[in-house]
């Protein structure tokens, strides 16, 4: 009985201390290359998802969508890939090549674009330091995105990128902004811990802090806090080379007590790995940070590295091999790409959430550490595959999403949306938008487990003066509106109206209402008149659920 | 058994917004002409300057007010305290208005209405977790994948509320963006399969709604105007592809300009400041006085939470120390003012957490989580005061007498609502729930009638 604990008040312990100051030093790092050999080509990739996917079909006996239109893939493609809608011309050169592999060469093209490297941070940025939080703009700006961009922009290996970041000793300045990820954490091994698990291996672990997972029990208390071990030696520092995460060689050895007051040790674990050995000192005995535990010699300017590292330590022995780092990005990368992950939540891969396609997640994941992490030639399989492109229209009787037997509709990012609107009313872009902070604040996460829109949302795209602005905008000379007012025939400029901003021709039923809606009152004769009532079109069109989703 | 068919809520074809104003302007849209009389009747500068509209909305019927106590408050300093025994904790015990009922000397106010309060000291319930335990105490059931059960304020907006009112039925006000799993909570899908129209308006912190107020250089028949298009390209997307994320999105659109209207009653500052400074001015009171001014003005649920204060895993009694006070007063205001405005015997008033908080203290002196023995109160629409259900030993341990679940609970606040907690969800694509599953029966005892 759990009343046999504490009726007393004990001394206040807190759950975690450090023992010991980080005293800065340098040491260096120390890192293997992994080579990049492709083995599983875009078709292979591509021929073992369709294989898989349809194998589920057939298993349900269900027909799945048939494959989309040009004007839906090149809509698609491009969001997914390059963050944006196609412009006008962008449009209509991929319709019109009547080469039989253009899907493939557009996928290609995109995927070597600098709008893939920025799209890609953007998410990545999103995905590894959170939505809400904005953290410090400027440090962000000035490290962690162009570390961020030079990882898409290089293809670099996920392992690499992950090794870097949580091991954060850079060793040449194209890695130092890896170390922001952790110094933004600011010493705070839990905040620390919560973030890499669901990041890098796919799982949930915060309500573990206090106990075993109460659901997924294969989820223990002892996984949180031997994860939160470690990064508890860690410290940030200042550096003249900039930020820094040092390292101390002692303390972090603490007990944690689960709900019924029982103590453990916190030694260094984690789910599905084993147990890093470290010697313990017996409770209370003194520890001496001496120069002789840390790695000669030091050099100017890096903090300096224990002998006995645990961040060393986490990345060769619990990260390296990992059995779910692979698959948790493969995962993930599948529900950004598919409207929801292989096992979903993506962010949920424990005994509680199983694979709608079991086979595929190993097969990929395998692929993925054939291909040495190869990130660029994952989006490309995924992507090339027949279920990514098949029609967003739902086949009636088919109501199974885990099944992808048609698109499923994903919401546009702030950042896709920002861009977007862009797209249709200037043709260009311009990255940080004064629409975009705000943006980003009000809607909704990327990848959300299911897509709820607030009404807070939509008041947002009703009246915020910078939506408003936007509009304001569009209709300056050369944007959409103008172009738009200034044209003589009105079935022309709504045609415009309809491939600028959703990429298609309308229908009849849409045409005649936007014509009657230009046409009507009598302010619509005078220039001003006609601007006023297309900023109103616009607005309705830029706000309709066909543009403010992926499809 | 009754079954009613919910063929509006499935989350394709749904309620037109009915605000009389898209009325006139739908039918004008379709007409093609833009009436000259347009633009005066549909003035929408606040919803009670036109008075019969006022009227209309304050429509009598039944009505709810969460008091959401996020984080699990501890039993033993509220409603079961066990003064001078080992688990009891510092604080001592009160008599009330009603002889022989003893709540926490935390709750001094309180203890003079005990007449109108109900305690249930005898809640037992499973999840022993925040996120499990916020969503079996405010759906009423422990999740079904990929079934998403509406939450109590979504239920009774739905059963209760008018849906054709400009005023939010189902109102969320909570100051905290943070809250660990009450913010994922939050970033989850509130109505579940009843379809998002029934989702709450979530305002707090600043005390209103940021843009709720049309920009300035658009004239209030362009901003109408427009939607009737947008509203137009919008739905035949939704249609064509039976989405839900889209009928969640044009659903969402539908409730903007009934809101905008209703923008006065989202801002503090037109409540009178005696009342403010009668409530306290943390965001927590100052969000349940406007719950009262919501429901007054015909808001049919809303629910009051203010992140996750209550789990104090660290200095419990400290810590309540300074909560439970503040939920007393704002208890005992709330409580009386609306009995001062006849509207306390339609209004039920709730408060409670996810669980309760275990007899013993941890290393860190906090109370951690603790599900199988707790307590809750509720007042008005239905409840008969003055009435204790329950009890636990004197240890508060274990209950020892008519330990109420989840699916009691829900019971008892369904037929205090006069709502038929045994009905039968019929919707598509849908297998058999009921609204409390398992023939759970309510708590007569503190039942009127």
């Amino acid at each position: 009985m759990p009343q046999s604990r504490t009726f007393e008040s004990l001394p206040f312990l807190a759950l975690v201390f450090t023992a010991g100051l980080l005293v800065p030093q340098c040491a260096h790092a120390q890192e293997s290359e992994v080579t990049a050999g492709s083995t599983a080509s875009i078709t292979d990739m591509a021929v073992r998802i369709d294989r898989e996917i349809a194998a589920g079909y057939s298993k349900h006996g269900i027909e799945p969508a048939s494959l989309c239109s040009d004007e839906d893939f090149v809509r698609r493609v491009y969001l997914d890939l390059a963050g944006r809608i196609p412009t006008v011309v962008e449009r209509a050169s991929f319709i019109e090549d009547v080469s039989p592999d253009k899907r493939l060469a557009c996928i290609d093209r995109l995927l070597a674009s600098e709008d893939y490297v920025q799209n890609f941070t953007d998410t990545f940025d999103s995905i590894l330091m959170g939505r809400g939080n904005r953290g410090k703009v400027a440090e962000r700006k000035k490290l962690w995105r162009p570390y961020l961009e030079n990882v898409f922009r290089n293809n670099r290996p996920w392992d690499q990128v992950a090794r870097e970041i949580l091991l954060a000793r850079p060793d040449s300045p194209d890695q130092a902004g890896a170390v922001w990820y952790l110094f933004e954490r600011q010493d705070n091994a839990q905040a620390i811990a919560e973030a890499v698990a669901p990041a890098f291996f796919g799982i949930r672990i915060d309500c573990a802090q206090c106990h075993d997972h109460m659901i997924a029990s294969e989820i223990r208390q002892q996984h949180y806090w031997g994860l939160v071990a470690f990064f508890n030696r860690s410290k940030n520092q200042k550096t003249d080379a900039g930020p820094r995460i040092g390292e101390s060689a002692i303390g972090g050895f603490s007990e944690f007590a689960n709900i019924h007051g029982a103590s453990s040790p916190n030694i260094l674990t984690f789910y599905a790995s084993k147990t890093v050995e470290e010697p313990r000192p017996e409770k209370d005995a003194k520890q001496e940070d001496i120069d002789e535990l840390y790695q000669a010699p030091l050099p100017p300017n890096e903090p300096r590295v224990p002998k006995f590292s645990r961040r060393t330590k986490f990345v060769d022995e619990i990260l390296s091999g990992h059995p779910m780092f692979a698959k948790a990005f493969v995962n993930r990368v599948w529900a950004q790409l598919m409207g929801r992950g292989i096992v979903h939540p993506f962010d949920q891969m424990d005994s509680m959430h199983d694979p709608s396609h079991p086979e595929l997640l190993d097969g990929l994941a395998n692929d993925f550490i054939a291909t040495g992490y190869d990130v660029r030639n994952l989006i490309q399989g995924i992507v090339a595959s027949r279920a990514y492109q098949l029609s967003s229209i739902r086949p009636q009787g088919v109501d199974d999403p885990a099944l992808f037997a048609w698109s499923i509709e994903r919401s546009l990012t702030a950042e896709q949306l920002a861009r977007s609107i862009q797209i249709a009313l200037q043709q260009r872009v311009e990255n940080d938008h004064p629409m975009l902070p705000e943006l980003r604040e009000r809607m909704p996460d990327v990848m959300p487990e299911t897509i709820v829109t607030d009404v807070g949302d939509t008041l947002f795209l009703a009246n915020n003066p910078k939506m408003h602005q936007v509009i304001l905008e569009g209709s300056q000379k050369d944007g959409l509106i103008a172009r738009l007012a200034l044209q003589a025939d009105p079935k022309g400029a709504i045609d415009d109206l309809f491939i600028a901003i959703l990429g298609r021709h309308p229908d009849d039923a849409e045409s005649e209402a936007v014509l009657e809606f230009i046409q009507r009152s009598g302010t619509a004769d005078s220039f001003e008149g006609k601007i006023s009532r297309w900023q109103n079109v616009v607005w309705a069109v830029l706000t309709s659920a066909e543009f403010r989703f992926n499809h | 058994m009754r079954v009613v068919k919910h063929t509006e809520t499935n989350g394709r074809g749904r309620h037109e917004c009915g605000s009389p104003e898209h009325r006139v302007h739908r039918r004008l849209f379709l007409q093609g002409s833009m009436a000259s009389g347009l633009a005066s009747v549909a003035s929408f500068n606040g919803l009670f300057s036109i008075p019969a509209l006022a009227e209309e909305t304050k429509k009598q019927g039944k009505k709810c007010i969460l008091l959401w106590l996020c984080g699990a408050p501890s039993q033993f300093e509220m409603w079961d305290p066990k003064p001078g025994t080992i688990t009891g904790g510092p604080f001592g015990a009160i008599s009330t208005s009603i002889p022989g009922i003893q709540i926490s000397q935390l709750m001094p106010r309180c203890a003079t209405i005990m007449d109108k309060l109900a305690v249930v000291r005898s809640m037992s319930t499973e999840p022993n977790e925040h996120f499990q335990g916020v969503d079996v105490l405010t759906r009423g059931e422990k999740p079904r994948p990929p079934f998403t059960r509406p939450i109590l304020g979504s239920v009774v907006a739905q059963q209760l509320g008018q849906l054709d009112s400009p005023v939010p039925q189902f109102v969320l006000l909570d100051p905290c963006p943070e809250g660990n799993e009450f913010k994922s909570f939050k970033a989850g899908n509130w109505a579940g399969w009843l379809g998002a129209q029934y989702g709450p308006v979530r305002s707090g912190g600043e005390y209103s709604i940021p843009d709720i107020l049309r920009p300035e250089a658009l004239s209030e028949m362009d901003h109408e105007d427009r939607e009737s298009l947008r509203k137009f390209l919008s739905r035949k997307f939704e249609n064509d592809r039976r989405s839900e994320a889209a009928a969640g999105y044009n659903a969402a659109f539908e409730r903007v300009q009934g809101l905008m209207s209703c923008a006065p009653l989202f801002d503090l500052e037109k409540l009178p400041q005696a009342d403010r400074q009668r409530y306290g001015l943390g965001a927590f009171a100052q969000h349940a006085l406007q719950a009262r001014h919501l429901i007054e003005n015909g808001s049919t649920f809303v629910m009051v939470a203010n992140g996750m204060p209550w789990d104090n895993h660290v200095f419990q009694h400290e810590m309540h120390q300074m909560l439970v006070p503040e939920l007393d007063n704002v208890l005992f205001q709330l409580i009386t003012d609306l009995e001062l405005r006849g509207m306390l015997q339609d209004t039920l008033v709730i408060a409670m957490g996810e669980f309760g908080r275990t007899p013993w203290l941890n290393e860190a002196r906090g109370r951690d989580h603790y599900s199988k023995a707790w307590s809750l109160a509720m007042a008005g629409g239905g409840i008969r005061g003055g009435v204790v259900v329950g009890e636990t030993d004197p240890l508060g341990f274990e209950i020892t007498q008519n330990a109420i679940d989840n699916r009691r609970l829900f019971a008892t606040i369904f037929k205090a609502l006069g709502i038929d907690p045994q009905e039968q969800y019929d919707l598509p694509d849908l297998p058999t729930f009921h609204r409390v599953e398992g023939d759970a029966q309510p708590i007569q005892e503190i039942l009127l009638g």
